[in-house]
């Protein structure tokens, strides 16, 4: 079996060869058969990291990695390295207003330092009476403490008059050394694995679904690059390598929900898309480079420099990032995760995402790409565990969006967008989890990321195998009574929204119960209560019921109903999806039937991923004192029995409202929601779009108009008036010059008189 | 010993330009042989670039012998911050030769004359050594480039041709009057004993005897001054760009992809070459003006880039913008910010002066600027639109690609500057001021991309011409060998930016060490400018 060093850099390294192939070959030589070079690498690739799996499994669990945590770490090439760059400035900052200086250093004396400067003179210094202010003229004074070299001559100066030794003593000297490396712990391996298996699978959807696509070679590029993007997204090593591949991964959805480029909405959407998720970018960014003044790396391994998030680092139990600072780089990490996970308020571009092509929907907005966030949440959860607040607002945008999403997708008619907004409230519920801080929520909430990877994307891409046969119709209301005609894709459905719903015993019920546990943990032993967890905890188990009428609704519509309703645009044929498109469903479908049971019995994954570096560090030192096996367990089993009892409710609602003959009732309901305006509010989506292009772009498109004005008017303006200054001095002076001799010879005797007078006086 | 192979180089276009003859299509081959004869010269001497901070491919001999008491000198040669400035020039002036290949009908020969006059000047500027052979290769860029615009231009090429030369010209005045009050302070002021002491107009050795006895700070002020005159222009800083949309506007795309990609970036390398080395007292204190400024110009640029009409204007202020980011990285004045800028010159280079050799291939085919006339492309020129679509992704800053490289170690020094050695109540404004940049990274991606998709995506739309009947093609494979080489660059310098910044950092270190020092202990010692300089210079060898 294949060294790790060997499988890891494989795994991206088979789809990017695709995608260069098919964008090489494609166009001319490959033509229909494009998908071939696609296909074969992620299935290799898919192949490469159970295989990576297994081996991380079995290496994670020696005892030596029990407290610690498992990670090896593959390095490539350097990607830069820049000498000296980063000068830590603690000394300046130390709290008691005392100078800390490390050895070679003299301190201060009775305030008074006395040095001798490069001149050989000496220099005094006042103390004065700010801290401050004496802290700021003390450090650099004490850098003159170093070595005077003598003057030699200064034509050999001529190469060299860099002054070494001033500036660098007595402060922490690192350089700035990017590495491409590639990390291989429990984390990464379980999310290579679930990225590779789905796309994979979507590969081989799309065979069939974008069958007869002008764009087909261009479409597998597009998703080979994906895949290498977000394979190398989950096994970075280093923050600016994770953004490298977060925008990466981005530039692919842009690309990928602008396939149809010549449809303006979808054009429009992948800018949107772009746009939104920049801003969060820009707060990634923020974070990233306060990250990098703060612990001067950007390695979460320990490599020449201590890890931001290394062993060594997590050994001490001290919080690894302090103060204000913490918090702002925990918030500003959470901003970015926003952006790529759809969360409030940047969830805007996911819903609009839609305008891509299936396959992609499932992959990239369902599946992966969009878990980015949960992800990183996950790796940098020791930066959170030092901050409560920051830990506060994971777990509040996470509850807040999930319920904004499940209010949304109540109402759409149209099929993939509502699950779009499914996919925006789930993602909050592992935002939730993660928002928990502890053991017991990162792994639920990576539960649920795996488990959701698997039903939602079977959902997206059955709903694909309706579109498809539809004749790219997605709206419910203008199909019905599909069972009949579309059996596999009926079953596989019912399975997916049975997992999505959470009903026992299909893969969501219990990765949902597990964020739930995650959450009542935090408020329901001990004897502080927390107010925030627990209204997150009932607001978000009240929005099961949601999520079982969201889910049921359109099922019924689509499926059910005295006709098969079929649209015009679907033609005559209108007929179940072929093999490579239905395959792919059923295995989907199993993987959503069994997975969670297999998962929760076995107890593998939660224990397996506290083998991670991040997560075992929680381990070891927890927020809070845990409670005893027993009461955790009988919390659980409530729970499930709470949260199955709301399910079904949901179910039964819904079948009661929507199935067979009795639609009206659920106009006549609908009729007093509209008169609250509630149903107005979330078909429009709770207005945030309009609201955003009103208050954001609007503003900011007119403040450019004004700039662009005034750019024109005024400093344009400005610099001709200048230009015009010579000509007016001319126009001044013109008449001297009149080229009248006359004159000329008058002046020149004034001239000589009154210099000759000046001369005598 | 002179070097051969450097001085070849520098000279060889200037040859060529006056041995250039023969009808439209002989000049035009002969001059891009030319143009390649220099690339090649050009590559070879990369190649052999040792790394380090000694010149390489030295030439030297003074112009009055060496006993004359004013000592001018011809002194040529490559160093880590003019080298892959010196490459850039090499490359994009043949993408400039093959821009034009077509679309210059009149005068051919006297067009070709003057590009390849212009691309000695440019040579020369980025490897003279001395103050005199500065100034004359910096002017003897300003005068082609002045006739490119006023006779190939378009509507309005005299008024833009004339705001140009007179711009430059009145702040390189100012620039040439800072750059002789160094010399003749120098004079003034001897080290050593005074019999033996010449004046000197050489670079480096100014550099040192200022290292060694620094300035007076109040007279650094007023000389960062005189030198901030000509070179903020040149960059163009804000509020001192006006010029700058209209003769890219107004000129043959050869000479905006000339303009964008060279001739703006020897304002900041003069900063770096002048201000930062030679008045490290002055440019210490100036930071945060800087700093203020450049950020202003980020902002300032995107926004007014983002109410633009016509697709150069568009990528002229997106210049501003950039420029901006070059000068926050400088005057960030640490490795990182230093290391960052001087890379980001090059890559505005690569994809600003690919953007607008783009554009001028849409302008031949459609004879508009306007996006408003154009829509859709992105079916009917897929090559074109893929070209378009990288350099605009590098444009923006996108991951992978060159543009994102100097922009992250740009923002990382300017964070370093602002957050790490600065006691927390001084650095407000600074931080402001990084973050504020940082956001100049989100309206990049706006403008740029909005661009795009208002010209490629959607529905068709081409203007109804009535003298345009020929059918519109995609790129021609002249096209794809005047662009394909900067992409190559593009990504390389994403994927593996360590080759670029290795050989040039010790030069850069060398140069702006001092500076940095000064910085470190301006800044954190809130002005107390009546410390002894920390000037312990260190001789190399006995």
């Amino acid at each position: 079996m294949p060294e790790i060093s060997q499988l890891l850099p494989l795994i991206p390294a088979l789809p990017l060869a695709a995608a260069m192939l098919t964008a090489v070959l494609g166009p001319r030589l490959l033509r229909k058969q494009s998908h071939w070079p696609t296909v074969l690498a992620l299935a290799l690739s898919c192949t490469a990291s159970l295989m990576l799996l297994c081996k991380v499994h079995r290496e994670a669990g020696q005892e030596e990695y029990e407290r610690s945590g498992y990670e090896k770490i593959v390095t490539l090439y350097t990607w830069a390295n820049v000498d000296e760059a980063y000068e830590s400035d603690l000394r300046l900052r130390s709290p008691e207003g005392t100078v800390v200086i490390s050895q070679g250093r003299k301190p201060l004396e009775n305030g008074r330092l006395r040095q001798q400067s490069p001149e050989g003179a000496t220099v005094n210094s006042r103390r004065d009476d700010s801290n401050k202010d004496s802290l700021a003229t003390a450090a650099p004074l004490g850098l003159y403490n170093s070595e005077v070299i003598p003057f030699q001559g200064f034509t050999s100066l001529a190469n060299d008059c860099r002054p070494e030794g001033t500036k660098k003593q007595g402060a922490t000297i690192k350089n700035f050394r990017i590495e491409i490396a590639l990390r291989a712990d429990p984390l990464t391996a379980v999310m290579l694995a679930v990225i590779t298996f789905v796309s994979t699978l979507v590969a081989i959807y799309s065979i069939g679904y974008m069958h007869g696509d002008p764009g087909y070679w261009r479409f597998f590029s597009y998703i080979s690059l994906f895949v290498f993007s977000m394979t190398m997204l989950v096994s970075a090593s280093n923050f600016l390598l994770l953004y490298v591949f977060w925008e990466a991964v981005g530039l692919c959805s842009y690309l990928l929900i602008g396939f149809w480029c010549e449809k303006p909405a979808a054009a429009a959407a992948g800018m949107k898309a772009f746009l939104v998720n920049r801003i969060g970018d820009f707060g990634f960014a923020l974070g990233i480079f306060l990250i990098w003044t703060t612990f001067g790396t950007l390695d979460f391994h320990d490599s020449t420099a201590m890890g931001v998030l290394g062993k060594m680092r997590l050994a001490s139990p001290e919080p690894i990032v302090n103060g204000a600072v913490g918090t702002a780089i925990c918030l500003l990490l959470l901003l970015g995760a926003c952006g790529k996970s759809a969360q409030f308020p940047l969830h805007v571009w996911l819903p609009d995402a839609m305008e891509g092509p299936t396959p992609v929907s499932a992959l990239i907005h369902a599946a992966t790409m969009v878990t980015a966030g949960v992800y990183m949440l996950a790796r940098c959860m020791p930066l959170f565990a030092a901050s409560p607040f920051a830990l506060h607002a994971v777990a509040v945008v996470g509850g807040l969006t999930a319920l904004i999403g499940a209010v949304v997708a109540i109402t759409q008619t149209d099929l993939k967008r509502i699950l779009a907004y499914s996919t925006i409230s789930h993602l909050g519920y592992m935002f939730l989890a993660m928002g928990a801080g502890t053991v017991l929520g990162v792994t639920a909430g990576m539960f649920h990321l795996v488990t959701h990877a698997f039903f939602k994307a079977l959902l997206f891409l059955a709903a694909g195998s309706v579109m498809h046969a539809m004749g790219g119709v997605i709206d419910i209301r203008r199909f019905g009574g599909l069972r009949r005609i579309m059996p596999v894709t009926h079953w596989t459905f019912l399975i997916g929204g049975l997992a999505m719903v959470g009903m026992i015993p299909f893969a969501g019920f219990y990765s949902k119960d597990a964020i739930l546990l995650a959450v009542a943990e935090k408020f329901s032993f001990g004897n502080h209560v927390d107010l925030v967890y627990q209204t997150l905890y009932w607001t978000t188990f009240g929005g099961i019921f949601l999520i079982a009428v969201y889910t049921f609704r359109p099922f019924l519509l689509t499926f059910y109903g005295k006709d098969t309703v079929i649209p015009p645009e679907a033609g005559h044929h209108a007929h179940e999806s072929p093999l490579s498109m239905t395959g792919p469903l059923v295995i989907l479908a199993l993987g959503a039937a069994f997975l969670g049971l297999y998962l929760e019995k076995t107890g593998g994954l939660a224990e397996f991923l506290a083998g991670t570096p991040s997560v075992a560090y929680l381990n070891r030192y927890p927020l809070a004192p845990e409670p005893s096996h027993e009461t955790l367990e009988s919390l659980h089993s409530s729970i499930g029995r709470q949260s199955t009892v709301m399910v079904a409710a949901g179910i039964l609602f819904t079948i009661f409202l929507y199935a067979g003959s009795r639609r009206r009732l659920a106009d006549r309901l609908a009729g007093p929601m509209k008169r609250l305006g509630l149903y107005q509010l979330s078909f429009g989506k709770l207005f945030f779009d309009p609201l955003y292009r009103l208050f954001v772009v609007r503003p900011l498109e007119l403040f450019a108009q004004a700039c662009a004005w005034f750019d024109n008017r005024f400093i344009d303006g400005s610099v001709n008036l200048v230009g015009i200054l010579p000509k007016l001095l001319g126009a001044a002076l013109r008449p001297l010059q009149g080229g009248l001799i006359q004159f000329y010879a008058l002046a020149m005797i004034l001239g000589v008189l009154i210099f000759l007078g000046v001369l005598l006086l | 010993m002179p070097h051969l192979l450097l001085l070849t180089t520098v000279f060889l276009p200037l040859l060529g330009a006056m041995l250039l003859h023969g009808d439209r299509v002989e000049v035009r081959r002969r001059a891009l042989a030319a143009a390649i004869a220099a690339l090649i010269g050009a590559a070879v001497l990369i190649a052999a670039y040792p790394g380090g901070a000694q010149p390489f491919a030295e030439t030297d001999f003074a112009w009055f012998g060496d006993d004359a008491p004013v000592d001018i000198r011809f002194n040529i040669a490559l160093d880590g911050l003019g080298l892959w400035l010196f490459g850039l020039t090499a490359l994009l002036s043949i993408t400039a030769v093959l821009v034009g290949w077509d679309a210059i009908k009149q005068q051919a020969s006297l067009y070709y004359r003057l590009l390849l006059i212009l691309e000695t000047g440019m040579l020369g500027v980025f490897v003279a050594r001395d103050i005199i052979l500065f100034y004359v290769f910096f002017e003897f860029t300003l005068i082609p480039l002045f006739f490119l615009i006023g006779i190939w231009g378009s509507e309005e090429r005299r008024y833009a041709a004339i705001k140009f030369f007179l711009f430059t010209l009145a702040g390189s005045v100012l620039t040439f009057l800072g750059l002789l009050s160094i010399v003749i302070w120098d004079y003034a002021n001897p080290i050593g004993p005074a019999a033996d002491w010449k004046m000197t107009f050489s670079i480096p050795q100014l550099t040192a005897h200022l290292c060694l006895r620094p300035m007076d700070e109040q007279l650094q002020l007023w000389i960062f001054l005189a030198l901030f005159a000509g070179f903020a222009v040149k960059v163009p800083l804000f509020p001192l760009h006006t010029w700058l949309p209209l003769a890219h506007v107004q000129a043959p795309t050869a000479g905006s992809v000339i303009l964008a990609g060279i001739l703006l970036k020897i304002g900041t390398y003069g900063f770096v070459r002048f201000n930062l080395a030679m008045l490290p007292a002055a440019s210490a204190l100036l930071v945060p003006w800087m700093l203020g400024l450049a950020a202003a110009g980020i902002i300032y640029g995107a926004l007014v880039a983002l109410a633009q009409k016509d697709m150069k204007k568009l990528i002229a202020y997106s210049s501003v913008s950039h420029l901006g980011f070059c000068m926050l990285g400088l005057f960030a004045a640490n490795p990182l910010g230093v290391e960052g800028a001087t890379l980001q010159m090059i890559n505005h280079g690569l994809s600003t002066g690919g953007l607008f050799a783009v554009v001028g291939m849409l302008y031949e085919r459609y004879h508009t600027r306007q996006i408003a006339d154009l829509g859709g492309l992105a079916k009917k020129l897929p090559v074109l639109s893929f070209f378009m679509l990288v350099l605009t992704l590098s444009s923006i800053g996108l991951p992978g690609l060159n543009g994102f490289v100097g922009e992250f170690l740009i923002l990382l020094g300017a964070f370093q500057r602002a957050w790490a050695g600065v006691p927390l109540s001084a650095g407000w404004t600074l931080k402001t001021i990084s973050i504020l940049a940082v956001f100049g990274v989100v309206l990049g991606a706006w403008y740029m991309l909005w661009m795009y998709l208002r010209i490629f995506f959607g529905p068709l739309r081409e203007p109804k011409d009535e003298d345009h009947h020929e059918e519109v093609r995609d790129m021609n494979s002249r096209e794809i060998a005047s662009l394909l080489p900067l992409l190559l660059f593009i990504v390389w310098i994403g994927v593996y930016p360590r080759f670029f910044l290795d050989r040039m950092s010790p030069t850069l270190q060398q140069l702006t060490g001092n500076v940095q020092a000064k910085c470190d202990i301006t800044v954190t010692a809130n002005n107390t400018s009546d410390l002894a300089p920390p000037i312990a210079p260190r001789g190399r060898g006995g």
